[in-house]
């Protein structure tokens, strides 16, 4: 009987230690999420809502811009989140060699454009790549072109400008847990596969990536919620252009929301599009993992 | 929202400006005027100029001028306006003429109505319709965006042409005249930045077209007017007499810089212009091109123009509305004062007797450029800009680079039609 009433009271206690975690997380997470979903069928201008039923849905498949931004989030994912990933293994592995001189300051150098602000360094980056600027003059004066490339007014160019900005940013961060992870790594698996003559490259593909593979799926799929969430860098350095060229999701969702007439109620439509896409992608990257480790 | 939420508000709303007016009271008229504005070289200028006139009559008063990027400036009003918090928003705001419509219609209540406080008779009339829902005027109507091509008068000199030869022609004499430049001088005519759809806007509504029709509906595929500005674009585009910038720093410093010999633009510029003195007396003014071929087809137009708004919410809005009355539509000097220094051209009606309208510029080689706009601003064909000119801009933004590689002007109007159907719902 006492055990009972002993097992209730702690139980009480427990959920009073948690409710001032649980009622804030309801105010501030639980409370929007399911708000914003009811404001993703609302149709109107400004304040003045009405219901809508499907009305958001159907406007998604007949919007071009949404479709432009959908696609460019994508190409900026296939692109962007592979290339920077390999370098951060790459670069993780090389600074991994405890033969390898200041370390140390490689490894603070690689990591730095990670504390500094996303619109500090968009800003940079917009007149480094500017018609007249740096990046365009070292270019020439190199030879290896004889026309600036016009970085944020060519369509090609403007998503190449964006890579390349997020890459710079995010490598250093990504490339500080597959350090923090190869440190896990027996040292004595590799004197093993060098003793057996295995060859550096194979050393690396056949050890490091499969002994790395919960945090590069970790890495992957933060890179990949990071990438569709895309916004500092293209409302910074492109403003979405040339002719929507760089547009992405959330940038599209300002843009309803704070720029043109603003539509909220189809801006949280938009804004589920990314929700559902970062479920599905994280469960693509958690299934194919998973069936590896299988085989 | 919810009745109760907005009941609350109200009630907290007013208990706010119940304390902040007895504050007001109590401070003994120590009243400070929060005023949010886009370029500190012309607006912010404009209003330091205002406040300095006001404060000959009222030194109680202050004004605290924050000056903001336009695109900021209008995206914090949006974003405070839609949270409905209204503690952080200014007494009095500028809005670009483009988007009163927008603000007015989305945020019925945020603005003040100066119907009844305002003489509207003494202003230019297309100014006030743009402020005005139903029977309501919202705005003090300030500057018109009159345009003009303003030109270098020693580089067009350079390459043989006189002023009388840039009067009244039209756009493919325009590029003839900028190859000509270019062959004598080695400097670009003008500088073009295609993430900016002004000179979209500008060849509208100089043949008296817009993006849209009077009742709000779409006017894009059949409107003739939008086909020849849209081909007369592509062959400025294709013509290789403009130098490529990206953004509006780039853009105003490549003319103001004296790297290229033209530009076409609002009246408001003049600020900017003038703001490097050494080119002094090397300018010139004439109307803009006009369209070949189209019906209705003027050399006159306008691009922005903005007016002051109040905020319904501000607790000075008495001291705010009184300032405007006072100054803006009440100081013949001070609009003077603001043409000659900011080239702010004013659209309230008395303020064209001073004297600086009438005299000729010596910035601008003598000409009298006040006179002439003055001219100019009465033959601007009147548009309804509507709702949805920011939409309409993205939309035809977005078909900019396949007419610069010579794509097929139908095809763009099919593909700037269907976004602007699906943008304005």
């Amino acid at each position: 009987m006492s055990g009972t009433r002993l097992a209730r009271n702690e139980q009480i206690n427990g959920w009073l230690f948690i409710a001032p975690s649980v009622l804030l997380i309801g105010i501030f997470l639980v409370y929007p999420i399911l708000w914003s979903l009811w404001m993703s069928f609302q149709v109107g201008k400004g304040m003045n809502f009405s219901f809508g039923g499907f009305t958001n849905i159907i406007r998604l498949t007949k919007d071009p811009i949404f479709q432009i931004a959908l696609t460019n989030t994508l190409i900026f994912l296939v692109f962007q989140v592979p290339i920077m990933l390999t370098l951060a293994l790459l670069l993780a592995s090389a600074l991994n060699d405890p033969k390898l001189k200041f370390r140390g300051f490689f490894r603070t150098a690689i990591f730095l454009p990670c504390v500094t602000s996303l619109v500090a360094y968009s800003a940079l980056f917009r007149s480094m790549f500017s018609n007249e600027g740096v990046v365009n003059k070292t270019l020439m004066a190199m030879h290896i072109i004889d026309q600036p490339i016009l970085w944020t007014s060519d369509p090609f160019w403007a998503k190449v400008l964006v890579i390349s900005a997020i890459t710079w940013r995010w490598t250093g961060y990504n490339m500080i847990f597959y350090l923090a992870a190869l440190q896990n790594i027996d040292r004595s698996i590799y004197e093993a596969a060098k003793i057996d003559g295995v060859p550096a490259w194979a050393r690396f593909t056949q050890i490091t990536v499969p002994m790395l593979k919960p945090v590069i799926l970790f890495t992957s799929v933060t890179s990949t919620i990071g990438t569709l969430q895309l916004f500092d860098e293209v409302f910074n350095i492109t403003e979405g252009g040339p002719a929507n060229a760089t547009m992405t999701l959330s940038l599209y969702i300002y843009n309803l929301t704070f720029r043109f007439m603003p539509s909220f109620g189809y801006a949280s439509t938009v804004s589920y599009v990314i929700v559902v896409g970062v479920a599905i992608l994280s469960f693509v990257q958690f299934y194919l993992a998973r069936e590896r480790s299988r085989a | 929202m919810n009745m109760s939420t907005n009941g609350w508000r109200r009630l907290i709303g007013a208990a706010v400006m119940a304390g902040a007016s007895m504050l007001s009271v109590s401070a003994a008229l120590a009243t400070e005027i929060t005023v949010w504005c886009w370029a500190p070289e012309f607006n912010g200028a404009a209003m330091k100029a205002a406040a300095e006139a006001y404060a000959k009559s009222n030194p109680d008063v202050t004004l605290n001028i924050v000056d903001f990027d336009k695109g900021a400036l209008e995206q914090k009003l949006q974003t405070q306006l839609a949270a409905g918090i209204t503690t952080d928003l200014p007494d009095i705001v500028l809005i670009e003429d483009y988007g009163a419509q927008k603000y007015l219609q989305s945020f019925p209540g945020a603005f003040e109505s100066l119907t009844g406080k305002v003489d509207y008779s003494k202003f230019a009339p297309y100014k006030v319709s743009l402020a005005t829902v139903g029977d309501n005027t919202y705005s003090l109507p300030f500057d018109s965006g009159a345009t003009g091509l303003f030109y270098r008068t020693d580089l067009l000199d350079k390459a043989g042409f006189k002023p009388a030869d840039l009067e009244g022609i039209t756009w493919d004499r325009f590029i003839e005249i900028a190859k000509e430049v270019e062959a004598k001088t080695g400097q670009k005519m003008i500088d073009i930045d295609i993430n900016d759809a002004g000179v979209i806007r500008i060849m509208l509504q100089s043949a008296g077209s817009w993006y849209f029709n009077a009742d709000g509906s779409p006017n894009i595929v059949d409107n003739a007017v939008l086909k020849a500005a849209l081909t007369t674009y592509q062959k400025i585009l294709q013509s290789g007499i403009y130098k490529p910038v990206s953004g509006w720093n780039d853009y105003t410093a490549a003319f103001m810089g004296g790297e290229v010999a033209s530009v076409y633009t609002g009246v408001w510029i003049v600020g900017g212009i003038k703001g490097n003195q050494e080119l002094s007396g090397k300018w010139g003014v004439a109307p803009i091109p006009k369209l070949d071929g189209v019906e209705g087809a003027t050399n006159f137009s306008n691009l922005g123009g903005s007016s002051w708004y109040v905020l319904a919410s501000s607790p000075n809005k008495d001291a705010a509305i009184d300032f405007l009355n006072k100054v803006w539509a009440g100081d013949v000097d001070f609009y003077q004062k603001i043409l000659v220094g900011q080239g702010a051209f004013g659209t309230w009606m008395p303020a064209r007797e001073g004297d600086a309208y009438k005299s000729a510029d010596p910035f601008f080689s003598n000409q009298p450029v006040w006179q002439n706009f003055s001219d100019w601003v009465q033959k601007i064909p009147g548009v309804n800009y509507g709702i949805f000119t920011n939409e309409a801009d993205q939309a035809v933004l977005a078909q900019i680079p396949a007419i610069q590689a010579g794509g097929s002007i139908e095809d763009a109007i099919k593909a700037i039609d269907a976004q602007i159907q699906q943008q304005i719902q």
